[in-house]
Order: C-alpha cells, then structure tokens, then sequence
C-alpha cells in the first residue's frame, strides 16, 4: 500500500511539474529562509549560554541618584567587587574587567591590542574561557601576568612556545610575563579579549587604593553566587552594605547609588545599559515572525494549489473510491504525498541553506554558524518540523479530496465548492497582507536609514583623518610636523569626537537659580581649534581664544543641552557663570549649538567642553580631497618617525560615524531580502492559483471570444478577482505595519514621519507585482484560439 | 441476492424537485444477468449508483444478501462494497498515473491481499483478459477496448459476487464491444451475478432479463431465457 503510494505521488508531482516546481521550489525558499532565520535567533540567544556557571553569574549594576537626575554608569564603584567577597558568604567570586587598548611589543612585532582586558584573578575559574597553557587558578595572580588568546600569541610568537616568555606592554614598555594561553573567545560572548592582564597590575601597581574607592564608578564587575544562593536576597541585601560601607561619602556627595543585578545571559540583549546591550532581543522578535510569516505564505501557497488541483484529482478520488479504498485510507495517501513534497523540500532547504550560509553570515556581519550540520540534533529537529508541515499543510486538502462523492466526480458533475474558494481567497489575503506589510516596513526602515545618514549633525565629518596617539608624549611634535603638510588644512587633538565614546564628568554648573546644580555632564577635553576645525556653530559667547591666558584652566563651552538642562532660557544667560569640574572650577565662556555627538538614536545629551592638552589623545586632521593617498603616506611616515613604538593606524570621520549604523543597516539589509523572498512565495503561489484558474475557464473564455470578447476585456475578466484580493489585504496591513513600524521608530531619538506616500508606494508596488503575475497568465489564455478551447472540454 | 422496494430518490435544487426514482421495486437472483434499459433521464444511473452503494436513497428498502443496507454509513457501505462489488464504467475509469497492473492491482491493495498473492492473481486475470503483454503500459497509451478489458479486470479480480456495468460498450466499437459483452458473459457463466445498464438492444441480448424503466418506475420485465 505504502508502495502504490509512494508511485503514485512521485508520478502525480512529475506529471505536473510546473505546480511541482512551484509548490517544491515555495517551500524549499521558505523553509530555507525560516532555517537560517531560525539559526541567526538561536546565535543571539547563545550568547554567553558556554558558561558553565551562566546561570549563576550576574553583573552588578548602579543608578546613581543625584538631586536632578539619575546617572547611569556602565558598572559599580571599585569598590564594590572584593567588599563583597569579604562580606557575603554567598558570593563564590567577584571579577572586575576593564576594557582598554593596549600596546604590545616583542621584539620588531607591535600591536595595539584593540581587544584587551584587565581582569582579577579568578576570572579563569568564573568563566570558561578554557586556557590551552597555564594554570587558570593562578595565571593571573601576581602583576604583570598576561594571556593571550591563541591567535594573538602566533603574532607574537610564532611557533615558539609562548609560557614564561615577556612582552612590553602600554607606552610605558612595562615587562610582562605571558603565564597563558586561551582558545580564541567565541563570537557568542559579551566579554571579548584577545588579550587579558591580571587586575593586580593596576590595583596594586598604578593604583595602590583603588581597591577601597568608593567614589569611582563605572567598572564592570561580576559575581558568581554559589549553589542554591537567593539572587533576589542578595539584592535585597545591597542597601544596607552600600550604606554600611559608604553612607557618609553618599551623604556628603549626595550621590547614593544602587546596585542591581543582571543575569549574565541577559546581558547582551536585554542589559539595561546601551554599551553592554548590543544585540537587540526586539530584533530576534521581529525576525522570529518574519520567519514564521515567511514560512506561513509557503504553507499557504500549498494548501492553495494542492485544493484548487482538487478537481483534477477528483477522478483519482471517486475511482479509488469505487474500487473499495475508505476514507482514511485516502486521506493518508493525500496527507502522504503533502509530506513526500515537504521531504523533498526539505532535502533542497538542506542544500540551499549551506550554499547561503557563508552569504549569510556575511550579510548578519557575524558568523552564526559554521554549518548547518554543526548540530545534528538541530536537523533531526527540522527534520521532524517538514514532516509536520507536510502533515498540516495536506491535512485540509487531504480532508476535502477524501470527502468527494464518487458518484459526484466520476459523472464529471463536479465543481469545487464555495467553501474551498472562500478558503483560497482568504490566504491569498493573508499572504499578501504579509507581503505588503513587509514592504511597507522595509521602505520605512531604508527611509529612516536615510534620514539618519542624511541628517545635519551639526558638524562637519568630511575630510577628517583621525588617528588615536593613546596619549603618546610625542604626540605634540607630531602635530606640528603634520600642519605644515601641503595637503593638510588644520590639525587639532581632543580627547573624544563624535561617534566614539566619551567620558561623563561628576559636574556642579551655576544654575539659573545661582546654585551650583550637581550634573553628570558628558566631556570633551579639546584643543584650542578644535570647536572651528569641526565647524560647530557657536549659538552666544565665544570659541576658546588662545589670547585669553585663563581659557587653558578656566573656561568651559556647553552646549544647548546642557544650558537648558541648568534652568536657562537663553543661550546667553549662561554665558559667564561658574562651573566647578574634576578640580577646575572657572567661568562658562560661551555655548555652541547642539551637535550629534552620538548616533541619531539617542537625544543629544548635555556636553561640556574644556581645554586640557594633557587629556587629548585623538588627533584630527583635516585634509583636502587631492593626492589623498600622497597625504597618508607622508603622516605615516611622519608617525614612524616621531612615534616609533606605535603601530601606525587611522580612520575617516565619516566612516568612522556611520559605523553607528552598521546593526540598522545589517537589520535592513536583512529586512529587504526576506520581504522580497515572501514576496517572490506569494508570487509562485499567485501564478500557480491564476493559471489553474484560467485553465479552468478556458471554455468560459473560448465562449466569450467567440462572443466577441476582446483581449483586454478577457485578461481584465481573469486578474480582477486576484486584484480585488491584493486591495483587501492592503487595507488589512497598511495599518498593521504603520502600528509595528511606529513602534520600531520610537527606538530613535531623530526619526522620520510615517508619509502617506508609503502605502500608496507599497499598495502601488504589490499591485503591480500580482498583475504581472496574474496578466502573464490571462494574456495567454485571452490570446489564445478559441475553437481549440472549446474541442478540450 | 438483491431485493428493493418502494426505493426513492428525489433530486432537489432551490427550484426543481427530480423524481429519479418512484417507489422502485424489483428483486435480482444470485447467478441472473439482468440488463436495465430506458431513456435519458429515467432513473438507471441512479438506480446502479443505489445498488453499487456509492449512494443512498431517501426511502425504501433495500437488501443485500437478506441484509438492510440502505442506511449504512459511508465505512459500512465502502466495507460492504470492495469485498462484494466490481464496477464497469462506460468511461473505463482507469486511473491514469498508475499502469495496467497497478490499476487492476487497487483493489486488492485496499482489501489488504499479501503482495505475493496479488501478484499471482493480478497475473492470472490479465492473462485470462489477454492483456497481459500490456502489463506495464499505462491507459493512455491501449486502445478503448483494451481500457475496457483493463476495467473488467479490475471489476473481477477480488472475486465480486456481483458486478455492475454502466453502459460498458458505450464508449467502443462493435466488435471491441462484442468481445467486453463475452467476457460478461463468461463471468456470468461463471456464477457471477450481473446487473447492466445501457442503451443498446444489441448488449441487452446477451442477459437473461431486461427491466425497462420510465420517470423511475419499472414499466415492463421481458425474460430471455
């Protein structure tokens, strides 16, 4: 029996190859597109899931409250990490990390260690970064202990053994001793290093009381609570142990901080702080449904065609019937074949999604996954899942082709029932209403990609090379030699520049009011040309002027932000008040306009900006478009002879600030290609449906021609009723996709209104798509004999 | 083996209301060759499609072997009907994806006969049919009276007690027509009971009794024999 099944669906799907084709070809590309959908969710939700202890690791965070606002740091205070290790019995380990960029030399080989990280010394037995060398107990005990990640030490080292061997390390040179190796940290992990420092370096070296400061916040720290320990408890217990700890100094600052926890696996797509939080768990929503909506048009499309072909089958159905085959025998036949496609589908998804894999880790700018055969499990699971699509998208058609009546069918007094019609009608809709949705929402996420790139930042980003000197001592040297360059316009240094992180300042301004209001204020240290050379307007006051003596200690530029913030009306009301900031206090000598100092999704938030030469690390130099690659080559040479130990590196403002944008970007990139993929099922699908239609008027248009129909009142009679569904489903999802894309929006500070344009855009779009697809077929049926249709029938 | 009476069947549309069959009585023995003949419209079709249980009729009584067959559900009447009724159709109805073997083959599939043993017996009635040189062609490629034997084939090969033929020479030639009227009649001989509608004089001949039907009554009974 299972035999003649087999024959029979395999010559069934053969004979009709076209339908075949087209219901084989719908699933492979959905179920494609949902398996690597499937794979890119899985990535973001692995993150960090190799921790053995994930479940007991949490990162501690701090709200610091101050009298007008709510400060956000990325960590806790130094503090924070080793007093409660003597505090809470229940704390297995406490590691503080923090990140930096650090220089490397061996021998002629340099490196700035883009990826670095101090780290105490348990910071081996919390996480599983496996060492392949040393001993991860003690391999960051002492100070100047270093590890390496295998691919950072063949830099270093080549093939020789790398354990107990020095390097210098920072611009000091300091010698440190290589006590590990560690497998290369996978993509999946929020703490990335190549190279990791012991913390005792800096707590008992550079920094003797660090480990006691209470007031200095913003360092990562960690906690591994034992087994069985309360987290909630714990949390609970925090108040007292701050203010146990640090309640004068709280009381005196009148900052008081609070600590909470976050578990370690949420942190990448769920932290509440936006530089821990790069994934985005929204993201793995919106794809997670379009994957099932991608998958839901496939099925769709199957169910269409498999019930439309019902009548050709019908015959099959009443003479099986007739020769003694029950119901349920029929409908395991149906529901059979429905699975063998899916299997074959499935075998293609299987082919397909390697192909693509390599593409699509390149267009999700991380590598999701080597292959997909990584997990055999995974398979079996999908395996399973074509099997179950097979069954739910042939259990309908199965149903109805089962439940004709042989004596129906075999007299050819058969027509399919309104019931089937309507059925096809409404996922016709529901297919489109997904495609439609999806175009609209990708037309608005490109809009807004646009509109961001497209912005006024306020500043001029254009023919800007900065390099970062790390504070090297020759940088001044540097700078002069550079200015004087043919090709180079002006050159200043500064300790941040937009787009990159800058830090925030423990700040009393005067406000409006006349008190010294307490405001942790965004800084940049700057040079005196740098306000003119990125050409920010100055709104009341005046630039910073080398001709006033006190301007290199006393002055301070805000921005709009800021003044607002502090009570004033006017820009120029805050033009000579007193600031007090890390150590300098002096007057507010002018405010420039708000500028775009961070991406277009967040506000721009109050700025100050001071002279401090000594904090500048970052060199911006302003060159002129001609003999560019002339230009780079005559500073490099420059920097290889002033900065020698450095390795020469540099980067375009432009590029450097759209960088920002690389996620949205990626988002979009991958919006537009699973839209045009649903579109594209939805379209297979529609031809398949148009051209069974017309195949079945045929002595309908045979008769009307003969009538005297013309071609375009035949192709019109044909795509009218496809038509009329395109219109319902675009009213169905124009104000699906406006609520969902209006939601999107509200993540960006600067966002585009939602045009009316759009829809028309998108309905205009979608509209266009299924006339074609359906006119296609129409035109051939229209044009062609009709003494020949009718001689069919 | 089979006794009907006052069997109806009325065709409703929202409009016209179709008396196919008018309180129908007649009783068909074990072993007979009836033939039922009449105009367009009188009932046959109805009437063979009722006794071939792929229809039930709206009152009256129906026997099948001394058992009331009239209300079974859809499962009881398909049971009844693969171990006890061959059909022959007028448009053959083979199924076209599957080849000659494959289709006389189906109905032992559903009746759940080993393998081994459908083989053998699928072999022994193409050879009796003399088809079986045309064993792996599929329908399209035989000619009608060829279709037909292919049919009769499949309507014999589970042994039915009886066989109902809907016009089975209307679609062939005379003299394809002749030979599928002598397979009839050799399975007749055999012991099978046969009811047959159709049109043609000639073919009613070769029964041993004509039922003549008019607006869904029985109007005369001529017997042959």
């Amino acid at each position: 029996m299972l035999r003649n099944y087999f024959k029979i669906a395999f010559r069934n799907l053969w004979r009709h190859r076209v339908f075949s084709l087209i219901n084989i070809l719908g699933l492979s590309v959905g179920m494609t597109a949902c398996l690597l959908i499937f794979l890119y969710v899985r990535f973001e939700l692995s993150y960090d899931s190799f921790h053995s202890k994930a479940d007991r690791i949490y990162r501690i965070v701090c709200d610091i409250k101050t009298p007008t606002e709510t400060l956000k740091p990325n960590g806790p205070s130094w503090a924070v990490g080793p007093h409660l290790m003597g505090d809470f019995p229940q704390v297995e380990a406490a590691v503080r990390t923090t990140g930096d960029e650090i220089l490397v030399r061996k021998g002629n080989v340099k490196f700035q260690e883009k990826n670095s990280i101090w780290a105490d010394s348990s910071f081996f037995e919390m996480f599983d970064f496996k060492l392949v060398r040393g001993n991860p107990h003690t391999a960051l005990n002492e100070i100047l202990n270093v590890v390496f990640s295998e691919s950072a030490a063949k830099k270093y080292f080549g093939k020789t053994d790398p354990i107990g061997q020095t390097v210098l390390i920072t611009g000091d040179g300091l010698t440190a001793k290589v006590t590990g190796i560690m497998k290369d940290i996978p993509e999946n992990s929020l703490i990335k290093a190549d190279m990791v420092v012991s913390m005792n370096t800096i707590t008992r070296k550079f920094n003797p009381t660090l480990n006691d400061q209470w007031g200095n916040y913003g360092n990562n720290t960690f906690v591994l609570l034992k087994p069985g320990a309360d987290a909630a408890k714990f949390t609970a217990q925090l108040p007292a142990f701050l203010e146990r700890k640090n309640g004068t100094e709280m009381k005196q600052l009148n900052m008081y901080p609070t600590l909470y926890l976050e578990k370690m696996r949420d942190i990448y797509l769920r932290s509440t702080r936006d530089d821990s939080k790069t994934g985005n768990i929204n993201n793995v929503y919106i794809f997670s449904l379009v994957a099932i909506f991608i998958l839901l048009i496939a099925c769709f499309n199957f169910i269409n065609l498999t019930t439309a072909r019902s009548a050709e089958r019908a015959k099959e159905v009443g003479i099986r019937k007739v020769v003694g085959a029950g119901r349920s025998q029929l409908t395991r036949q149906f529901i059979g074949e429905s699975v063998i496609v899916c299997l074959i589908a499935f075998i293609i998804t299987l082919a397909a999604s390697t192909l693509l894999l390599p593409a699509f880790n390149l267009l999700a700018g991380k590598t999701i996954s080597n292959g997909i055969f990584e997990s055999k499990g995974f398979i079996a699971i999908l395996f399973l899942a074509s099997i179950a699509i097979g069954f739910l998208a042939g259990i309908y058609p199965a149903l109805v082709l089962s439940s004709f009546k042989p004596v129906t069918v075999l007299k050819g007094r058969f027509t399919t029932g309104t019931k089937g019609i309507l059925l096809r009608k409404g996922l016709v809709i529901a297919q489109f209403t997904i495609s439609i949705a999806l175009i609209i929402s990708t037309i608005i996420v490109y809009n807004q990609m646009n509109y961001m790139q497209r912005q006024d930042l306020g500043f001029s980003k254009d023919q800007m090379m900065v390099i970062d000197t790390y504070g090297d001592p020759a940088r001044n040297s540097f700078m002069q030699a550079v200015v004087t360059m043919p090709n180079v316009k002006s050159v200043t240094m500064s300790s941040s520049v937009p787009g990159g992180g800058n830090p925030g300042a423990y700040s009393k301004i005067q406000n409006v009011k006349g008190e010294m209001q307490i405001a942790n204020l965004d800084l940049y240290f700057v040079d005196w040309d740098y306000v003119k050379q990125y050409q920010i307007k100055m709104v009341a006051g005046r630039d910073f002027n080398r001709s006033f003596q006190t301007d290199t200690t006393q002055a301070m530029i805000l921005n709009e932000a800021a003044v607002k913030q502090f009570g004033y009306r006017s820009a120029k009301e805050a033009v000579g008040r007193d600031f007090d900031q890390w150590g300098r206090k002096g007057k507010i000598i002018g405010v420039m306009k708000d500028f775009h100092f961070r991406s277009l999704q967040t506000d721009i938030k109050p700025l100050s900006m001071r002279i401090e030469p000594n904090g500048c690390g970052l060199v911006s130099i302003k060159v002129s478009a001609n003999n560019l690659p002339k230009t780079i080559a005559a500073i490099e040479s420059k920097w290889n002879t002033l900065i020698p130990a450095r390795p020469f590196s540099y980067f375009f403002m432009d590029e450097f600030f759209d960088k920002q944008y690389r996620s949205e970007q990626r988002f979009g990139k991958l919006f537009l290609n699973f839209a045009v993929l649903a579109i594209i099922i939805s379209c297979l699908g529609l031809l398949g449906l148009a051209s069974y239609s017309t195949m079945q008027r045929t002595r309908e248009i045979g008769i009307r021609k003969i009538l005297g129909a013309s071609v375009p009142n035949i192709v019109n009679l044909l795509s009218k009723d496809f038509l009329k569904l395109v219109a319902v489903a675009v009213i169905i999802a124009s104000p699906l996709a406006w609520y969902a894309m209006h939601t999107w929006l509200q993540d960006f500070a600067y966002r585009i209104s939602i045009g009316w344009w759009v829809f028309v855009v998108a309905a205009f779009a979608a509209t266009l798509i299924a006339l074609m697809t359906v006119s296609f077929q129409a035109i051939k049926a229209a044009v062609s004999n009709p003494v020949k249709s009718l001689r069919t029938e | 083996m089979i006794r009907i009476s006052d069997l109806e069947k009325i065709y409703r549309t929202e409009e016209v209301e179709t008396i196919a069959l008018n309180k129908l009585s007649f009783q068909v023995n074990e072993g007979e060759f009836v033939a039922v003949m009449g105009p367009s419209g009188c009932g046959k079709s109805t009437l063979l499609n009722i006794l071939g249980l792929l229809d039930d009729p709206d009152s009256g009584s129906f026997l099948f072997n001394g058992i009331e067959v009239a209300h079974f559900n859809e499962r009881k009447r398909a049971d009844l009907r693969k171990r006890n009724i061959g059909f022959v159709f007028q448009s053959f109805n083979l199924i076209d994806e599957l080849t000659v073997f494959e289709n006389v083959e189906l109905p032992l599939i559903y009746l759940g006969v080993k393998g081994e043993e459908r083989k053998k017996r699928v072999e022994e009635m193409l050879d009796k049919m003399q088809i079986m040189h045309r064993r792996n062609h599929y329908p399209q490629q035989l000619s009608g009276g060829q279709q037909q034997r292919v049919a009769v084939a499949r309507a014999v090969v589970n042994k039915p007690k009886l066989i109902l033929a809907d016009e089975p020479t209307g679609n062939l030639d005379s003299s394809n027509g002749n030979e599928v009227m002598e397979l009839l009649t050799d399975l007749n001989e055999q012991g099978t009971t046969i009811i047959m509608v159709t049109h043609s004089e000639h073919d009613a001949r070769y029964s041993h009794r004509i039922i003549r039907m008019l607006d869904g009554q029985t109007v005369t009974e001529n017997i042959l024999v």
